[in-house]
């Protein structure tokens, strides 16, 4: 190659390009790159990187899910939600044995399903003897949506709805204002089916909560909420001595009620900035080394 | 000692600690040593309070034979309590199990009323333990065994574990006389109440699924029978040798308030469970040790220190004062004392209607 003067950019930083072959490789190497940038900038967080709170609800117009194992719960994808023993001041707070529960939730033009699946190896369904306790799960959201109440049992001023399941005392659904308050509504609302299946260290149950989208009083979580719905869950081994305030439980969660199955608004924003900005600089740097290369 | 009670009545001077928010403290004086283990009172009680379903093993007053397990077995090793007297860190206890209690047995009746059986009348199977499995065992050798019964109810407690240990405020001592109830609404049947009480005076239902326990017979004592007149707790009033008495602590006239803290010849159950019962007791008193000959000589029978573990260091004490009164009285004196302790005016007896007019 001739030396022509001084050109940009230098030879020694674009090294043996120096071919017509060279740079057609040149331009669909990078129109791949770009391409590629494009979908993992754009696609990938609609698709699978979820906000590690949220817990996907699907949306059909009707189901027939109220049972555990009813077949339309294959399709609905699954969250695992990590548990951890409850802090509270009762006995033998730390020791609690259930560590992650899974989540499904479908939502109908009507009503909420919820369905939680954990391993338990042994099936307590009786508190008939003296030292005999029942296995038990719950569901905590905010009696009112508008704020997020404190995440043992609420607030004075802030109160949670909770739907409650035990072997022994079948449904109920309890409101409570902070840790020794709950309070059993006199009928609940909300339904529960379980079934426990499988045997030694693989067996597991499996509630099936459904309500009514619409809440049925005062006091009841509305959930034809629009925005992102505070949820979060305890799970009570019985033959462990569970009860009260010695229970496995989680964190805050949601349902993104609001955004989309994609995450909040901000988020989407952000990443499609962040792709633009990338498109752009790949761009200008083709057309860069473009032009460099057909001014020769 | 001073008095936590905010004190309505003028006199300040008063020396009856009663629990804070508390306006007056009932309680009861059982005298030892005028049990005979008849079981009276357990009847009367269960009659009363505890013939539904998932309440057949429970026995909210109950006699058992000391030394001895008790009900239920092994209740004094089952924790519970506090920690120390700030009254701020509670000993973790256990729930006893069925066994512990004692089942209802299932007796041969069929066989034997209807079948033509010749076989004693007996329990089928599992009889291997119950509520006085070992009535009148006692401990000692002959000619030196020895045992006394020792009746129990719930202690009313000044300072009550098992309403700290409940962490949905179920159980509360109720302020106009300090009784310690559980709150069937607000009970959940966590059983905390059940492990934290060191007397093992708090019972699961198993069927309503909440606990429960003795009540003062509340409804009694508020004239809420009948004809509106005041009883005692079924307990004491049925009792054939009458060996309790009710009023309450700070009755400075009666005779709970004179024998607790005038003559401290009255006890409490294992003080150092540190609840602070409101249940004494007067210490039994046996006959001196007898040599192989018949002879009787100046040992005790009950072992003193078995006395100090039940009733605290107290005992020696107590029992010493009494000495002293009945021998003044054998030789002829006056003691209030041994008029207090063999008074059978039911009036003074039970005190109940003292602050009434408040």
């Amino acid at each position: 190659m001739p030396a022509s003067g001084p050109s940009w950019p230098p030879r020694s930083v674009l090294g043996g390009w120096s071919t017509m072959a060279d740079h057609r490789r040149t331009i669909a190497l990078t129109t791949v790159l770009a391409a590629l940038v494009l979908v993992s900038t754009v696609a990938a967080p609609m698709a699978s990187a979820r906000p590690a709170h949220e817990i996907p609800v699907r949306d059909v117009s009707d189901a027939n899910l109220a049972e555990p194992t009813a077949d339309g719960w294959e399709e609905v994808p699954a969250s695992d939600v990590p548990l951890s023993s409850a802090p509270s001041s009762v006995p033998n707070a730390d020791d609690t044995t259930v560590e992650t529960v899974d989540v499904q939730a479908v939502r109908t033009d009507q009503r909420l399903y919820v369905r939680l699946e954990w391993q338990d190896a042994t099936r307590d369904m009786n508190a008939n003897s003296t030292r005999e306790f029942a296995d038990a799960v719950a569901v905590q959201f905010p009696a009112n949506t508008s704020s997020r109440p404190p995440i043992a049992m609420g607030g004075p001023d802030n109160r949670v709805n909770v739907w409650y399941w035990s072997g022994a005392t079948g449904t109920q659904e309890l409101l409570a204002g902070g840790a020794g308050s709950t309070t059993p509504f006199q009928n609940p609302a909300v339904e529960a089916n379980a079934t426990h299946q499988g045997t030694g260290g693989n067996a597991t149950w499996t509630v099936v909560y459904s309500r009514s989208l619409e809440a049925p009083s005062e006091n009841r979580t509305d959930l034809r909420t629009d925005g992102d719905l505070d949820v979060s869950f305890a799970v009570w081994n019985g033959s462990n001595g569970e009860r009260s305030g010695q229970k496995a439980v989680s964190e805050w969660h949601y349902y993104p009620f609001g955004g989309g199955p994609e995450g909040p608004p901000y988020e989407t924003l952000l990443w499609t900035v962040a792709g633009i900005a990338i498109v752009a600089v790949i761009g200008v740097t083709s057309f860069g080394i473009y032009r460099t290369r057909g001014a020769e | 000692m001073s008095t936590d009670q905010q004190d309505d009545q003028g006199d300040e001077d008063t020396l009856v600690n009663v629990a804070d928010g508390v306006d007056h403290q009932v309680a009861m004086v059982m005298d030892l040593n005028k049990c005979i283990g008849c079981q009276t009172c357990t009847i009367a009680c269960k009659n009363l309070w505890t013939e539904d379903g998932g309440s057949e093993y429970m026995y909210w007053n109950n006699v058992e034979t000391k030394p001895g397990e008790g009900y239920p077995r092994g209740w004094e090793d089952s924790g519970g309590g506090w920690e120390s007297e700030e009254h701020s860190d509670r000993s973790p206890g256990e729930i006893p199990d069925e066994e512990d209690y004692g089942r209802a047995w299932e007796f041969n009746h069929e066989e034997i009323m209807y079948e033509g059986s010749d076989e004693p009348l007996r329990p089928r199977d599992g009889a291997e333990w119950g509520p006085n499995w070992d009535e009148d065992q006692g401990a000692g050798e002959y000619p030196n065994s020895y045992y006394f019964y020792l009746p129990r109810i719930c202690n009313h407690c000044t300072h009550p574990s098992c309403v700290e240990a409940c962490p949905r405020s179920a159980l509360y001592k109720r302020q106009e006389d300090g009784i310690v109830l559980v709150d069937q609404d607000r009970c959940r049947g966590y059983r905390y109440c059940v492990e934290g009480c060191p007397y093992k005076k708090v019972y699961y239902n198993t069927v309503s699924k909440k606990s429960e326990k003795c009540i003062f017979c509340y409804p009694r004592i508020e004239g809420e029978g009948p004809d509106g007149e005041t009883f005692a707790p079924a307990c004491a009033e049925e009792c054939p040798p009458q060996l309790r008495l009710v009023g309450f602590l700070d009755d400075e006239e009666g005779p709970i308030h004179k024998l607790v803290n005038e003559y401290e010849v009255a006890l409490p159950l294992h003080p150092e469970f540190r609840t602070q019962p409101n249940v004494y007791y007067i210490p039994p008193f046996a006959p001196g040790q007898h040599t192989e000959d018949g002879e009787t000589v100046d040992i005790d029978r009950i072992p003193r220190q078995y006395l100090r573990n039940l009733f605290g260091d107290g005992v020696d004490e107590a029992l010493d004062t009494i000495d002293a009164h009945r021998q003044r009285v054998r030789q002829g004196g006056e003691s209030e004392l041994m008029e207090l302790l063999q008074d059978k005016n039911p009036a003074k007896q039970y005190r109940l209607e003292v602050f009434d007019d408040e």
